[in-house]
């Protein structure tokens, strides 16, 4: 009787054991979608703040150590510190999309999902823009291609940055709320480029820190030869003034964002 | 004659009766408090000009993806609002204006939170409390089932 007992008790603490087990083991899942946004401003070309209508062919732009995280509490940017997420997923490889791509009234560009994501808020994400090893932007972390055009006088422009940019991000913040996964439902993360950072916005106050700080376009107009303009950063440290080169250089660290969200670039 | 216990018993009785609580009407005063908690936004450009009329969303930490108010920043970029302390957790507050925004997150009520909501016990916690379970059981069975001398 005694004997039956135990093996009994046993038993049962085993099967509890073994279930707590099972249970621990799993938890909900979704999908996590990222992707890349330049915006109308890439999409639709714009109006920069010295008077030059600017449109885009291509803005090729290469992407490595996409994650996005559930940070509590929630990462912020302006820290400076680096992101320490509770969960981190990401893609594993380097990525070259074109900004550009799609028409004016293109979707976002799609960069790559990852399945069976742990459920939770996605709340910040990172990413390097690197040196392309291969395809249209071969050498450069970013390709800008396209035609601005002023008061009768057209510039074919191929502007080439081989600087590369580390990106830590906060919070997207826009006109939803972004990377909640759900169990069996799928969410996204956006790395956002503001590109009228390097050129300003002729619809924006000339007042206005965007503006301040932009080059304009009347500074490459001035490099350009027959209609044409094709250089790289060293080239247009060459070419451009001491001035206009330095706020380049400053400003092109600024193009990461999330939505009108925060990053802090390295 | 009386049983001496009795003596002893009515008037414990009479005294449990007349103990039991009746409504008194006096000249007391009774306070009700509760606890409101207002958060107060300034929101401004990286010039320090506020950003007067600026868009703010607010979003409650039981529902990350549902606004759980809106509304706009006055001339001096300032908004306030009352969270309801009954949701703990990280509060998230979303200002945007003309092609700027930023969202800040405030705890809220985190002691209250832990507080109530209790558990998060480890398995290995788990577990050992079931083996004392279950052992308590066992010894008990064995107890009563042991051969007498």
């Amino acid at each position: 009787m005694q004997k039956r007992i135990s093996i009994l008790a046993v038993s049962v603490l085993s099967l509890f054991i073994i279930a707590l087990i099972g249970c621990a083991g799993g938890g909900a899942v979704g999908a996590l979608q990222f992707y890349a946004n330049g915006e109308d401003f890439v999409r639709q070309g714009f109006v920069s703040k010295d008077g030059w209508s600017i449109n885009f062919d291509h803005v090729y732009i290469t992407l490595a150590d996409i994650t996005a995280y559930q940070t509590d509490p929630p990462y912020d940017p302006h820290s400076g510190s680096n992101i320490e997420g509770k969960v981190e997923v990401g893609l594993d490889k380097v990525y070259t999309v074109d900004l550009a791509e799609g028409g004016t009234d293109a979707s976002p560009i799609r960069v790559g999902e990852v399945q069976n994501t742990p459920a939770g808020h996605y709340n910040a994400i990172s990413w390097e823009m690197v040196k392309a090893s291969s395809g249209p932007a071969s050498g450069y972390s970013l390709v800008i291609i396209g035609t601005a055009e002023k008061d009768g006088q057209s510039i074919d422009f191929n502007i080439k940055v081989d600087e590369e940019y580390g990106y830590d991000c906060g919070e997207f913040v826009g006109d939803e709320r972004k990377g909640i996964v759900k169990e069996g439902g799928a969410a996204d993360v956006e790395m956002t480029f503001h590109f009228d950072h390097i050129f300003g916005d002729a619809e924006t106050p000339m007042d206005d820190e965007l503006n301040v700080g932009a080059v304009g376009f009347e500074p490459f107009a001035g490099i350009a030869e027959g209609g044409k303009l094709d250089v790289d950063m060293a080239e247009l440290q060459a070419k451009l003034s001491a001035k206009d080169y330095q706020m380049l250089v400053d400003i092109l660290p600024t193009l990461g964002h999330v939505g009108e969200g925060h990053c802090h670039c390295h | 004659m009386v049983n001496t216990k009795w003596k002893f018993i009515i008037p414990l009785v009479l005294l449990l009766i007349l103990g039991i609580s009746t409504t008194a009407y006096a000249h007391g005063a009774k306070i009700d408090y509760t606890v409101n908690m207002t958060i107060d936004i300034f929101a401004q450009y990286d010039t320090g000009e506020p950003m007067g009329g600026a868009q703010v969303v607010v979003y409650a930490p039981d529902d990350p993806s549902n606004p759980w108010l809106t509304g706009v920043c006055d001339d001096e970029g300032r908004f306030s609002f009352t969270p309801d302390t009954s949701k703990p957790g990280t509060w998230s507050i979303q200002v945007r204006q003309s092609g700027h925004g930023d969202i800040v997150h405030i705890p809220i009520g985190e002691d209250t939170a832990v507080a109530g909501s209790t558990g998060g016990y480890t398995i290995l916690q788990i577990v050992v409390m079931a083996v004392c379970g279950i052992w308590g059981f066992v010894g008990t069975a064995l107890y009563f089932s042991r051969r007498r001398a």
